[in-house]
Formats: structure tokens, C-alpha cells, sequence
């Protein structure tokens, strides 16, 4: 074992360059896939935030009475997706058109023509076209409503785009993830190519494959963890620059940080370590 | 003991050898000649499995073509010695790293390591060399090296495929002095050569020839 460390190890002083183009090689892949994992994390949160301005509105006759409306309050609440209820009584309205407006609608009219609501608010995932004109028939039908609002076309637009923006992400996504493995696996190729010598002096003085491989292994998994390194700072870099200077709505991963950045290192070890296993099997047959 | 048993070698669909017959008894000093191309090496590279044979047996010590598995390849390699016409150094580690390492090949414990490399390189002259690089040695020095990595691990039997093809005639003198005073300590070797000077400075060594595919013994005074 003190063997591997020590070979692996100084695989790094013996080939500096070849190491170095590798290491950055991994991290530039990374850099890409991270930026893309905060631009797709910026989008879905984007996406959630536009989700939760839906609103179902739902109107109430004049005349129920208190018991009718808590009875529509607990029927509304008991229905999956629901995420929370808000009472809009008629002084309300008439508080929120005075904002609207700017006028006191009693300068108007003499009476207050504006119904008591309940304003629904849903669960992000809740928030399709479809399963919101299913609540919505559903409240429709309960004695003392007057209407269902709710912007459809806003909605409809959303769900609609939003899979496309998730659908083009994935897609994305997965092609930058095979560039980065055939990048990183060719790279690593010509430095474990330019050792085909010493590969071919081991096999003859009798190193088992197994031998052969671990040090290389190892180089591989560090130099994938050393751009991963590589990758995670710039990045941090970046998102840091972003957010003090363009935009402070960006969300800079908030309680998912540390996992990101654990996500960065561990991407890149798995991807040191694979581009040289794969490397190394054409060397060893 | 080594023995080849009507061993056929092909490559790319011509015939090297043909039904060859070999013997190496523990302790011999074996000459192989014959002119380039004739298959000399291919003959050296079936005795550590480095070729297969197209047909026939070869039998290393207790190995057999026969019956060996890909994975024991390197335990049969380690019975045996190799030395190379281009040395096959390690150029990216010293004189002592270069001997050493087939010791750590074997998974042998640090000290003992130390201690056989530096007596491998006592054997050959090469211990004030031992913190040097091969570029800074000369060609005789490096194939010192060479035999110095072949020796280390106690081989029974050294082969050596024209240890002294790239040397001038003084330094494969010296070469062939080593390689005999190897020999007289009960090692056997194999070694093939065009360099018939040498063949005839070792008058006790068998001499075998490559002609016609065939592997003949052939007489000290017809050389």
C-alpha cells in the first residue's frame, strides 16, 4: 500500500504537465456542469417562485353566514395541494382596490360592491393547468361561493414553458456530462499514454494488473479531486462575484452549499477515477 | 529447467519457428544466434510468455504454456531475468529506484529491498551510481543497471536478448565478464547474439543457432 501511495504520488512530480493539463481539464468540465447545476437550481427556483404567485381567488355571496364560511374555509383546506387559505373579507377588498386604484371605492359608490374572498394559495407542485381547473370546479360547487378566479393563461403558459426550460435543462445536462466524461477520460488516456513505457517494463519484470492499476487509480481519483477543488473555487468564485455585483436575487444555493460543493469534489473524483480506469484497461490487455 | 517441446512460433501468418526443441539445464551459459530477423527474440519472449506459441509446449520451472492462466503470467516472469538490447529503464526514477522497483513488484518489505538493490548494484559495480539518473550514464552503465534489475530478484535463469547489440566492443566485453561471473554462481543463462567475438570468449557455453525456422547446435570452432 505504502507502494501505491508513493507511486501514485509521485506520478504528479514525474509527469507536472500532463498532470496539470488533466487537473485542469477536470476542473474546466466541472466548472461547466456546476455552472450549469446553479443556472438549472436558479431556474426551478425561479419557476417555483412564479408557481406560488398563483393564486386561486374564490368569491363569496353577500349573505352567507360565518358558519357557512368556515365550513367552505375547512372544505377548501382539506383538499391535497392546498398549501395555504387567506380570508379576504369585503372592508379588505375595499382596502386593496383603494391601493389598486388609488381611490376609496365609497367615493364612488355609495356601498360596497366587492365580495368577501378566500385567496388559496397552492403547494409549487401542485400548480398545473389541469389540476387547478379540477380545485376549481370543486370549490365552484360548494354552497355559498360565487366564482373561481384564477389566471389560467398566466398558468398555462407557465406549465408549458417550464417543461420545455426543464426538458432543454436535461438535455443539456446530460450532453455536458458525456463531453465532461470523454474529455477528462481522454485526457488522462494521453498521460497514462505517455507512460506506456514504464506500463510495458512493469508487465515484464512481472506487476500483476492489479499493481499496475492502483497507482494509477489513485492518481486518477486525486487529480480528479484536485480539479474538483479547482472547479469549486471558481465557482464560488463566480457566484460570489454574480451576486455582489449583477444580481442579489440569485440565489446562491442557500442550504444546499455545502452539498454542492461536496457534490463538485465528489463528481470530480468519480470522474479522475473512471477516465483512468477506463484509460489504463487498453494498456494492460 | 527451461524446455520447449515442438514449439511452433507464427506472426502474421508467416512461420518463425518450426517445431523447435529446447533444453536449458539450471547453471548453463546458452548462446543463441543466428541473423537478424531469424527469430531470436521471438524464441526469448516464449520463455516469459511475452508470445504464445502457435503450437507445442514450453515448459519454465514448474509453468507450462500448457495449463498457465493469464493472471500467473507475472509470478512465472518473476522467476526469470530479463535483460533488454534498450535496457527498458525507467527514465523517470533513478539507478536505485530503476533495481528496486522489481522488488516492489513482488510486494517485498522495504528493508530487505534496500538491502538486496544494494547489493544487486555492488554485483555489477554501479553502487557510487546508485542516486543517478539513466541519461547521466553511460550505455555500458545502463545496461549494468539493466542486469542489475534482471539480477535482484534471485532469478534461476537469466535471459538476455543482445544485452550488448548497442554497446561498443570494449563495454560488451565487460558486459559478457559480468554476465559470466553471473553464471559461475549457478545462474543459467540464455543469451542471443550476433556478436560472435563474444561467443568465442566463452568457450564453456553451449551454442544454439536459428537457421531455416530450426533451432541446431552448432560446434565453438564453426563460429
Amino acid at each position: 500500500m505504502g507502494y501505491v501511495l508513493r507511486e501514485g504520488f509521485s506520478g504528479f512530480k514525474r509527469a507536472k504537465l500532463s498532470t496539470t493539463i488533466s487537473i485542469i481539464t477536470i476542473s474546466i468540465s466541472l466548472l461547466l456542469l456546476g455552472t450549469f447545476a446553479v443556472i438549472f437550481a436558479n431556474l426551478h427556483e425561479l419557476a417555483d417562485t412564479l408557481r406560488r404567485e398563483v393564486q386561486v381567488e374564490v368569491f363569496l355571496l353577500d349573505d352567507i353566514s360565518v358558519s357557512q364560511r368556515n365550513r367552505i374555509n375547512e372544505q377548501i383546506g382539506a383538499q391535497s395541494g392546498v398549501d395555504s387559505i387567506s380570508y379576504i373579507s369585503k372592508d379588505d377588498a375595499a382596502e386593496i382596490f383603494k391601493e389598486e386604484f388609488g381611490e376609496d371605492i365609497y367615493s364612488v359608490l355609495d356601498f360596497n360592491p366587492l365580495p368577501a374572498s378566500f385567496r388559496v394559495s397552492l403547494q409549487p407542485d401542485y400548480v398545473h393547468a389541469d389540476s387547478i381547473a379540477t380545485l376549481a370546479s370543486f370549490i365552484e360547487t360548494l354552497e355559498g361561493t360565487e366564482s373561481v378566479q384564477y389566471r389560467q393563461s398566466l398558468l398555462e403558459m407557465l406549465t408549458d414553458r417550464i417543461q420545455t426550460v426543464v426538458a432543454v435543462s436535461i438535455g443539456v445536462g446530460i450532453l455536458l456530462a458525456i463531453s465532461a466524461i470523454f474529455l477528462v477520460s481522454n485526457t488522462i488516456r494521453l498521460t497514462i499514454y505517455a507512460k506506456r513505457k514504464l506500463i510495458q517494463t512493469m508487465k515484464l519484470v512481472g506487476a500483476t494488473r492489479g499493481f499496475i492499476r492502483k497507482p494509477f487509480l489513485l492518481e486518477g481519483f486525486v487529480q480528479g479531486l484536485c480539479g474538483g477543488v479547482l472547479a469549486a473555487i471558481l465557482i464560488y468564485i463566480m457566484l460570489y462575484f454574480i451576486s455582489n455585483y449583477f444580481s442579489e436575487h440569485l440565489i446562491v444555493l442557500g442550504d444546499y452549499e455545502l452539498y454542492f460543493y461536496g457534490a463538485v469534489l465528489l463528481t470530480g473524483s468519480i470522474l479522475g477515477l473512471l477516465g483512468s480506469a477506463v484509460s489504463i484497461r487498453r494498456f494492460l490487455r | 529447467m527451461v524446455s520447449l517441446s515442438d514449439v511452433s512460433v507464427s506472426y502474421e501468418k508467416s512461420r518463425i519457428l518450426e517445431n523447435v526443441n529446447l533444453t536449458v539445464h539450471p547453471g548453463e551459459f546458452v548462446f543463441l544466434v543466428g541473423r537478424t530477423g531469424a527469430g531470436k527474440s521471438s524464441l526469448l519472449k516464449l520463455l516469459y510468455m511475452d508470445v504464445p506459441p502457435a503450437s507445442g509446449t514450453i515448459t519454465i520451472g514448474e509453468y507450462s504454456s500448457d495449463t498457465i492462466r493469464n493472471r500467473d503470467v507475472p509470478y512465472l516472469r518473476r522467476t526469470v531475468g530479463i535483460i533488454f538490447q534498450d535496457m527498458k529503464l525507467l527514465e523517470d526514477r533513478n539507478v536505485y529506484d530503476n533495481v528496486a522497483f522489481t522488488l516492489h513488484v513482488t510486494g517485498a518489505k522495504r528493508k530487505n529491498i534496500k538491502q538486496r538493490v544494494l547489493r544487486a548494484l555492488a554485483d555489477v559495480g554501479l553502487s557510487h551510481k546508485r542516486s543517478s539518473m539513466p541519461h547521466e550514464l553511460s550505455g555500458g552503465e545502463q545496461q549494468r543497471v539493466g542486469i542489475a534489475r534482471a539480477l535482484v530478484n534471485e532469478p534461476w535463469l537469466l535471459v538476455a536478448d543482445e544485452p550488448t547489440g548497442n554497446l561498443d566492443p570494449s563495454t560488451s566485453g565487460d558486459i559478457l565478464e559480468l554476465l559470466i561471473k553471473i553464471n559461475n554462481r549457478g545462474t543459467a543463462i540464455l543469451m542471443a547474439t550476433h556478436n560472435y567475438d563474444l561467443v568465442r570468449k566463452t568457450p564453456a557455453a553451449r551454442i544454439l543457432q536459428i537457421r531455416d525456422r530450426q533451432l541446431v547446435d552448432v560446434e565453438m570452432r564453426k563460429i
